[in-house]
């Protein structure tokens, strides 16, 4: 680590090549995020709502283009709910007319009652531009660290702590 | 040079690649499994009356109730990587005639669930939301299997509907030309989402009839007494 940074060249080149790390990820993100037609082509389950068939830190991948049908009745979704900022997975239970402007009413599978509660004041229904994706992918508790991260968050100081001290300490 | 945090991040690289190629195999293994599902649905008696959404609502909305029964042979969707199945029965039904528009009578634009279960295979029974007397029932009734096709068999007589469904202007009575359909959703343990398709796939058959004839719901039945 020292010598390191008794050459500023060498450390130059790991800082570089820290940066093309992060950058990397980054754009695989946002590529993924184009393919899908999604702002969040993979999220991660944060509630029971859906079990058994998710559970909390399941990965989900989502699909947002309608190339061969529309969205419909059975289909997994997730959605944001106007003024909320928590996206909701849950199954469309009833759809009324087709197009864009089409009546949707979603259920978690877990739950008693559908998803009118959770809407926004005055919203009954919700409308295919509330939501941002069709479940079509799943990998169980992987996502799990984040849920971590989330909860105790001077994880995330220590493990970015810990990635850049790694990447100082390696030669090359 | 290897150094001890060297040998940790190659040990946890081949780990994670190991792990997800493995789960890649288990997922497309699910393409290597035959699906031939079958189910016959039928309307048996159907009702419509009125109601408000919830108790401390002053709206009337019609509701429809739809009894049904149902014959559904699902067995062919278990596999090892089945985690759940979730079978739903929907009332489909072309718009309504006050919004008539010339040449979209054909389509069904009105889908509703009316009824819905989620048959778990014996490695997720640990996950349903039962109580524990019907969990150790389950258990007890697949004692020693891990997948358990037998649970994909349904036989429903004169089955009372999940979901009272209305429409949006809360008039359903008299709507004509209104179907059953019989639809899953499989649920794996690693991988795609797969629900019942309209075409035959490789090995996987579309669903043999799972529509009901075509019905009718009736006028709002008078209140009684």
């Amino acid at each position: 680590m020292l010598s390191s940074l008794q050459n500023p060249r060498q450390a130059a080149a790991q800082l570089l090549n820290f940066a093309l790390m992060m950058s990397t990820a980054f754009m695989m993100w946002k590529g993924l995020s184009i393919a899908a037609d999604s702002p969040s082509p993979i999220v991660v389950v944060l509630s029971g709502s859906m079990e058994p068939a998710f559970q909390r830190g399941d990965l989900l991948f989502l699909w947002n283009r309608n190339l061969l049908a529309e969205t419909d009745v059975g289909e997994v979704v997730v959605y944001n709910v106007k003024g909320k900022d928590i996206p909701i997975v849950h199954r469309v239970v009833r759809k009324f007319g087709t197009g864009a402007h089409a009546k949707l009413l979603t259920k978690g599978d877990n739950n008693a009652a559908d998803d009118t509660e959770l809407y926004a004041r005055g919203q009954d229904y919700l409308d295919r531009s509330d939501i941002i994706g069709s479940v079509v992918g799943y990998i169980p508790f992987v996502g799990y660290v984040t849920i971590m991260f989330g909860e105790h968050p001077w994880l995330k100081t220590v493990m970015f702590g810990i990635m850049g001290l790694l990447v100082v300490l390696q030669r090359e | 040079m290897y150094n001890s945090i060297n040998r940790l991040q190659t040990v946890f690289g081949f780990f994670t690649t190991v792990a997800f190629v493995v789960a890649a195999i288990i997922a497309a293994s699910d393409f290597t499994a035959p699906r031939t599902p079958s189910a016959t649905i039928k309307a048996t008696n159907v009702q419509v009356v009125k109601g408000r959404p919830h108790y401390y609502s002053s709206k009337k909305e019609e509701y429809a109730i739809i009894r049904f029964s149902l014959d559904a042979d699902l067995s062919s969707l278990f596999t090892w990587n089945t985690k759940q199945l979730f079978v739903y029965v929907t009332a489909e039904w072309p718009a309504a005639p006050s919004g008539a528009v010339a040449g979209s009578g054909t389509n069904q634009t009105n889908k509703a669930i009316i009824w819905d279960t989620i048959i778990t295979s014996p490695s997720s029974d640990h996950l349903a939301n039962i109580g524990p007397a019907t969990l150790k029932k389950l258990r007890k009734s697949a004692a020693g299997k891990s997948v358990d096709p037998s649970r994909g068999k349904l036989s429903l007589k004169n089955q009372r509907p999940k979901y009272q469904i209305t429409y949006p202007t809360g008039k359903v009575a008299n709507t004509e030309d209104m179907t059953l359909h019989v639809h899953y959703n499989v649920q794996p343990w690693v991988g795609m989402l797969t629900w019942d398709q309209d075409f035959d796939f490789a090995l996987w058959k579309k669903m043999a009839k799972g529509i009901s004839k075509v019905f009718a719901l009736p006028a709002v039945a008078p209140k009684k007494g």
